[in-house]
């Protein structure tokens, strides 16, 4: 039971890490997208 | 449309993921780091696709802008699966694989529902919106996974070079990403100097992977003191 429960607190730890990482790195942004897989030109999102 | 030098990195970061695949079949580790594979091979099938559309379509179509924005969601689970890949070689001998594959859903769920939540206020386009949003969540789950992930190599003494390595390369990666995206936030000035650097930078976790399967034997150790400064 205690090791179900870590894994389901583990999980929304990093979750809420990374959400909240997210939300630091785009407080002043200006719409900027982050496109990380392979070096390809990124097209201008939809807005 | 793209100049020359974005067709040259372009290129160049397609013969990397080709020599992925290539030094992972040559030295038999293919199957033994599946998931790794697996997203290289589908990054080298999405960058033919995403030429292909290019090539007919042009940079601006909506042709290439879905094609891209869904594959680069297809992407970011696959290196998410990966990521929680190299969680199961680090975390084998304590037998938990189980509650990884668990946890791995959970956290992909959670996600997935977080960003729905985000783009639920929008009519139309939801699923665009949907599969953008969920990439670029994923993608800092991702970062923070690595970033755990490594500590979790220094707490448990981890010394296998080949999953030492590819943990590194995977937080070097990400952390550059993440560095050029908070750059081009904060300093939008700064950053529109560098427009090679965000392109180049997809090049590293391919030639990083490379550069491990071919020279790094899957038996090699670390000793543990090059990994942290141990207390006394």
């Amino acid at each position: 039971m205690s090791r179900k429960l870590a894994t389901l607190f583990f999980a929304m730890l990093v979750l809420t890490g990374a959400m909240g990482l997210k939300a630091l790195v785009t407080t002043h942004g200006h719409g900027s997208v982050l496109m990380a897989n392979g070096p390809e030109p990124v097209p201008r999102p939809w807005k | 449309m793209p100049g020359s030098a974005d067709y040259v990195i372009w290129f160049l970061g397609i013969i990397l993921e080709a020599s992925v695949i290539f030094c992972a079949l040559r030295r038999k580790l293919f199957r033994r780091y599946f998931f790794l594979n697996l997203y290289v091979l589908l990054e080298l099938l999405v960058s033919l696709g995403r030429f292909r559309v290019l090539a007919h379509e042009g940079l601006s179509s909506p042709t290439y802008r879905y094609f891209y924005f869904y594959s680069d969601a297809l992407l970011t689970i696959a290196l998410f699966f990966a990521v929680i890949s190299l969680y199961m070689f680090v975390f084998e001998e304590m037998k938990v694989e189980r509650y990884l594959r668990v946890g791995a859903i959970l956290l992909l769920a959670g996600t997935s529902w977080f960003s729905y939540e985000v783009v639920n206020q929008s009519s139309h386009r939801m699923l665009t919106y949907f599969a953008f949003e969920l990439s670029q969540n994923l993608y800092f789950v991702g970062l923070v996974l690595t970033f755990v992930l490594w500590g979790a190599i220094l707490k448990l003494r981890e010394t296998r070079a080949m999953v030492v390595q590819l943990v590194l390369s995977l937080g070097m990666y990400f952390s550059a990403f993440a560095a050029s995206y908070s750059l081009s936030n904060l300093s939008p000035d700064i950053f529109q100097h560098l427009v090679y650097l965000v392109p180049a930078m997809g090049c590293l976790l391919p030639l990083s992977w490379a550069y491990s399967f071919w020279r790094v034997s899957d038996d090699a150790r670390l000793t543990p003191a090059r990994l942290a400064v141990i207390p006394r």
